[in-house]
C-alpha cells in the first residue's frame, strides 16, 4: 500500500499540484471570503468538521449561515462580525469555534480573507455568565467592582489610583471621582511616610514582581485600620503598565491577636511569680522532712519500719530534685536565669564532680577520668552552670550504668587568641538509649519510655536543662551511642574567653567600679578609725618599696606592722602566730620563697588570714596563679593609694574577721558533735566535725559537709524552734534509754 | 583672697624646672612627695636609696650578662622594676621591663624568644640604656632636691 502511493507520489511532479487540490485537501478548516464576506470556498475538512455539505455555505453571506449555527441561536443584528469571529461560537454539535482572519491583499486591494478554524473546549459554565455581549474582561470587570471585603485597585506607572471597587470606598471611605488620580501614599502614616515607604513598595514590586505588607493604614476620616497590603507589577504584552493593588483589614484578627499575647504575657509573669514565691515555701519544709527522715531512721526501728521510713527518705530525696529541677527549669525558661563571667578551673571542677558522684554509683560502676593535658587551668566563664551541666550528665550515667565505666573525658577542639572551645564528653556503658528517643531526648519532660519512668525516678527535664544552659553560654549539647560497647555518649562543648591579665582577674573580684577614682572621704576615715588596732604583715623584698609601703599605711593610720623581706620570713611569721595578723600584704617576686608558695603554704597551714597580692605583673602565665594560689585580692604596682584604701576597706572594715567567723564555726560545729554523737556512731558516718585543737580549726572546709549531714545541721535550727522541741522530735539519748 | 604658696604647688614648680620630661610619671612622683612631712624628709633619702640600689643591681646584671645567667636578669629587671615603678621613674621601668622580658626568653610583646644569644643582646642593649637614662635621671634628681 504504501510502496504504491510512494510510486503514484514519485510520478506526481511539482507542476501537477492544483492550487484548488491543494486548498479542498487541506488538512485544516478553511473559508474563504469574499471582500464581501459571502463564503467563496471550503476545505473538506471544514465540510467534514462542521457537518455541512459545500452547498450549504458556498454562496452564502458567513453571518447568515453562521447564524443558523449559533447556540442559542441569536439575532445577526447584535453579532457583528468582529465579535462573531472573535467569540466563542457554538455550532449544532456543541463544539466552540475560534477563527483566524488572514486577509490576503493583491496589491493594495483586498481580494480574499481566510478563516482558519480551531475547535475550542467548551468552557463548562462559561456558557451561562459569558452570554453572548459579556465578555470574560467585563465578568471579571464586574466581579472586582462588585467585591467589598477587599479593597482592589490598580494604580499607574506612577502609583496614581487608576481604579476604585466597592471594598476600596467601604474600606477607604473615598468615593471614585475624589481618589481617582491621587497618589496611592496617601492611605500611609507620617512614620511610613517619613521612610518613603510607598516608593520603596513600588520599587521592590517591579524587582521581584510582588510585594505584600502588613502595617497601619489610613481612612478618609483620618482612622487607622491594620491592612495586608499586596502590589503585584502588571503588565501587557511586557510593557510595565501599572500595578494591582489588594489591601486587606486584619484590624480585627490584629486586636485578637494582641489580646492573646498579652493573655500569654500575663500568664507567664503570673507562673513565674507563683513559681518563685513558691520555691522557698516548698524547699523550707522538704528539708525538714527530710531531715526528720534521716533522724527516724537512726532511731531503733523494727525491719518493716526501717523499710518504710526508707521509702520515705528515698521518695523525699528524689521530690526535693524534682522540685530542684523544676524551679530551675521555669527559672531558665521564664528567662530569669543569668549566666555571670567569672573564673573557671575545668579540671577541678570535674574532678569535683567526679569525686561527688563516685559516692553514690553501684559498686560494677568505676569512673575514668580524661584531661587533656592542654587544657587551660582558668578561663573566663560561668563555673555554677558548668558544673551544673556536667552534673547533670554524670548523674544521669550513674543513674542508667548498672556496671562497667563512666569516663568523662575533656579535650580543647581548638584555641585561638581569645578563646578556647573545650570539649566535655561522659561516656557510659548503661542502658543506651533506642534509635528513635535519641531524637527527643533533650526534649523537656521526656524520658524515653514509660518503663523507664518506672525504674528510674526523675523529671526528665535534666538534660532539657543542660541544653539550656549549654545554649545560654553559647555552646551545644549532644548524644551519640558509644561506638565501643552498649551505652552513651553525652557531649557539651562550650567556648570560654581567655584570661587576658590579672586586671581582669582582680575585676571580676572586685566590687564593681572599685578602681576608678578616689577612695571617698569618709571610706577612709573609716579605715582609719579600725587603723591603729589592726596589725599586718607586710612582705616585699625590695626596701624601696617597703619604704613607700610603710610610709602609705602609716599615713592612713595604720601602727602595727610586721615586715618580711621574703616569702620564707612571711610563712614563719604567719605561723608563729597564726591569729596575730589581720592581713598579708603581699609581694609575688621574692627571693628564697615567692608569694605564691608562702601563700600556698599558709593556705595548707589552715590559716585563712585574707592575703592581697601585690605585684607589677608582666609574664604572661603567672597571672592566673594569682588567685589560684589561694590569695584573695589584688593590687597593682605602683601602688594606687585611694585603691589601696579600697581593698583594705573590704577586707578590714566589711568582711568578717576570719577569726572570728572560724571560732563561731567552731562552736557551732562542737555543739552540733556533742548532740549528734551517739547518731553518727550508730550510722558509722565519718566525722568531719573536728575533734582538733581549736588551732587547727581552720582546716575544716565546707564541703565536707555531706548532704546527709546537712540536713542533720540543718535540723539543729528547727530543733531550737519551740515548736520543734515541744514535739521531742529528736531525743535520741531518752530513745535509746527507753528502748 | 590671698594666694598661698604651699609646699605642694613649690614642688609642683621644681618638677618643672628640674625637666623631668619622660623620665619621671610626675603624678606617681608627686605622691611619694606627699608622703613627705618636713621638708622633702622621706622622698630624698629614698631616691638617694634607689639610686645606691640600681648601682648594685646594674652590678649583678653585668655579672650575670657575662655568665649568661637568663632567669638571674629576670628576676633583677622584675627587681628593680619594682622599685622604678613604685617612684615612677617611667624609663628605667621600660627598659628593666625589657631586661625581665627576655630574661624569660620572650620579646617584649609576650612571643617566645627561645634564641638566648638574641635575648642576651637584647639585655645588654637596654642594660646600656638603663645606665644612661639613670645618670641623667640622678642630675635631675639632683637638681629638684638641691634646690630646697
Amino acid at each position: 500500500m504504501f510502496t504504491s502511493q510512494m510510486e503514484s507520489l514519485a510520478t506526481t511532479t511539482l507542476a501537477d499540484i492544483d492550487g484548488n487540490l491543494l486548498f479542498d485537501l487541506s488538512p485544516l478548516p478553511l473559508t474563504v471570503l469574499t471582500p464581501a464576506c459571502c463564503i467563496a470556498r471550503v476545505s473538506d475538512r471544514f465540510l467534514h468538521d462542521w457537518q455541512v455539505s459545500r452547498d450549504q455555505c458556498v454562496g452564502r453571506q458567513l453571518v447568515n449561515f453562521l447564524e443558523t449555527y449559533l447556540h442559542p441561536a441569536g439575532s445577526a443584528a447584535v453579532v457583528n462580525l468582529t465579535s462573531t469571529i472573535d467569540d466563542a461560537i457554538l455550532t449544532k454539535h456543541a463544539s466552540s469555534w475560534r477563527a483566524r482572519v488572514l486577509p490576503i491583499f493583491k496589491g493594495a486591494e483586498l481580494i480574499a480573507m481566510v478563516l482558519e478554524w480551531q475547535e475550542a473546549p467548551a468552557a463548562p459554565g462559561e456558557g451561562e455568565i459569558v452570554r453572548p455581549g459579556l465578555s470574560t474582561d467585563e465578568a471579571f470587570r464586574i466581579l472586582v467592582q462588585a467585591v467589598k471585603d477587599y479593597a482592589i485597585f490598580l494604580l499607574d506607572t506612577k502609583g496614581r489610583i487608576a481604579t476604585w471597587n466597592t471594598g476600596a470606598e467601604l474600606l477607604k471611605g473615598y468615593r471614585r471621582e475624589e481618589i481617582v488620580g491621587k497618589h496611592f501614599s496617601v492611605f500611609y502614616g507620617q512614620d511610613d511616610l517619613a521612610i518613603r515607604k510607598p516608593e520603596l513598595e513600588l520599587e521592590i514590586c517591579l524587582r521581584e514582581g510582588r510585594v505584600e505588607d502588613e502595617g497601619w493604614r489610613y481612612k478618609k476620616d483620618g482612622s487607622r485600620f491594620w491592612a495586608n497590603v499586596i502590589i503585584t507589577a502588571v503588565y501587557k504584552d511586557g510593557v510595565h503598565v501599572g500595578f494591582g493593588k489588594v489591601t486587606r483589614d486584619l484590624t480585627e484578627r490584629k486586636t485578637a491577636e494582641s489580646r492573646l499575647i498579652a493573655a500569654y504575657e500575663e500568664s507567664e509573669k503570673l507562673k513565674s511569680a507563683f513559681l518563685a514565691n513558691m520555691s522557698h515555701e516548698i524547699r523550707t519544709p522538704m528539708h525538714g522532712m527530710l531531715s526528720a527522715c534521716t533522724l527516724l531512721l537512726d532511731t531503733e526501728l523494727s525491719t518493716t519500719q526501717q523499710d518504710i521510713v526508707q521509702v520515705m527518705d528515698e521518695s523525699g530525696q528524689v521530690l526535693l530534685q524534682v522540685i530542684n529541677d523544676i524551679l530551675d527549669y521555669s527559672k531558665l525558661a521564664s528567662g530569669s536565669f543569668s549566666i555571670t563571667s567569672d573564673i573557671i578551673g575545668i579540671t577541678s571542677i570535674i574532678s569535683s564532680v567526679v569525686r561527688s558522684a563516685q559516692t553514690t554509683t553501684r559498686s560494677g560502676v568505676h569512673f575514668e577520668l580524661f584531661l587533656d593535658p592542654d587544657l587551660p587551668k582558668s578561663v573566663q566563664g560561668d563555673p555554677l552552670r558548668y558544673r551544673q551541666i556536667l552534673q547533670n550528665l554524670v548523674s544521669n550515667a550513674a543513674k542508667f550504668t548498672e556496671k562497667g565505666t563512666i569516663r568523662v573525658r575533656a579535650s580543647v577542639e581548638f584555641e585561638n587568641e581569645e578563646s578556647y572551645s573545650i570539649l566535655t564528653e561522659v561516656i557510659d556503658t548503661g542502658i543506651g538509649v533506642p534509635e528513635p528517643a535519641a531524637a527527643g531526648l533533650f526534649t523537656p519532660f521526656t524520658q524515653f519510655d514509660a518503663t523507664t519512668t518506672k525504674r528510674y525516678k526523675g523529671t526528665g527535664l535534666g538534660l532539657s536543662i543542660a541544653k539550656t544552659l549549654a545554649e545560654l553560654m553559647g555552646g551545644k549539647i549532644g548524644y551519640q551511642p558509644n561506638p565501643e560497647r552498649h551505652g552513651s555518649i553525652f557531649w557539651f562543648s562550650l567556648r570560654f574567653n581567655k584570661i587576658k591579665n590579672v586586671e581582669q582577674i582582680q575585676d571580676w573580684k572586685q566590687v564593681p567600679g572599685s578602681r576608678d577614682g578616689t577612695a571617698s572621704p569618709e571610706l577612709q576615715a573609716e579605715l582609719a578609725k579600725v587603723a591603729s588596732t589592726k596589725s599586718l604583715l607586710l612582705a616585699e623584698d625590695n626596701k624601696i618599696n617597703q619604704m613607700v609601703m610603710l610610709r602609705i599605711l602609716r599615713s592612713i593610720g595604720f601602727k602595727n606592722f610586721a615586715l618580711a623581706a621574703n616569702g620564707s620570713e612571711a610563712l614563719n611569721l604567719v605561723r608563729a602566730k597564726p591569729a596575730a595578723f589581720d592581713l598579708v600584704l603581699m609581694d609575688i617576686n621574692m627571693p628564697i620563697l615567692d608569694g605564691y608558695e608562702a601563700t600556698t603554704k599558709i593556705r595548707e597551714s589552715g590559716i585563712r588570714v585574707p592575703v592581697v597580692a601585690m605585684t607589677a605583673y608582666a609574664l604572661k602565665g603567672d597571672k592566673e596563679r594569682c588567685l589560684e594560689n589561694g590569695m584573695d585580692d589584688y593590687i597593682p604596682k605602683p601602688v594606687d593609694i585611694p585603691y589601696l584604701i579600697k581593698i583594705l576597706f573590704k577586707w578590714l572594715v566589711n568582711a568578717k574577721d576570719y577569726r572570728m567567723s572560724a571560732g563561731e564555726e567552731l562552736s557551732r560545729l562542737h555543739n552540733i558533735r556533742t548532740q549528734l554523737q551517739p547518731t553518727l556512731e550508730t550510722l558509722k558516718l565519718p566525722l568531719p566535725i573536728p575533734t582538733s585543737p581549736p588551732s587547727q580549726i581552720f582546716q575544716l572546709p565546707r564541703h565536707q559537709f555531706t548532704p546527709r549531714l546537712y540536713h542533720l545541721c540543718y535540723l539543729q535550727k528547727y530543733r531550737r524552734h519551740p515548736r520543734w522541741s515541744r514535739r521531742r522530735l529528736y531525743k535520741p539519748q531518752q530513745t535509746q534509754t527507753r528502748t | 583672697m590671698a594666694y598661698t604658696y604651699d609646699r605642694d604647688d613649690e614642688d609642683t614648680l621644681k618638677m618643672a624646672a628640674a625637666d623631668f620630661g619622660d623620665h619621671v610619671d610626675t603624678a606617681t612622683f608627686s605622691q611619694i612627695l606627699e608622703m613627705d612631712e618636713d621638708s622633702h624628709d622621706f622622698s630624698m633619702p629614698l631616691v638617694l636609696n634607689f639610686f645606691e640600689q640600681a648601682e648594685e643591681t646594674f652590678e649583678k646584671m653585668d655579672l650575670a650578662v657575662a655568665s649568661k645567667d637568663l632567669p638571674e636578669l629576670s628576676r633583677l629587671g622584675h627587681f628593680l622594676k619594682g622599685s622604678s615603678a613604685t617612684l615612677g621613674f617611667t624609663k628605667i621601668k621600660d627598659s628593666c621591663q625589657i631586661i625581665q622580658q627576655y630574661g624569660s626568653n620572650l620579646n617584649v610583646d609576650g612571643s617566645a624568644e627561645p634564641d638566648e644569644a638574641v635575648c642576651l643582646k637584647k639585655i645588654t642593649a637596654a642594660l646600656e640604656e638603663v645606665k644612661v637614662d639613670m645618670e641623667a635621671l640622678e642630675k635631675k634628681m639632683k637638681k629638684f632636691f638641691e634646690s630646697d
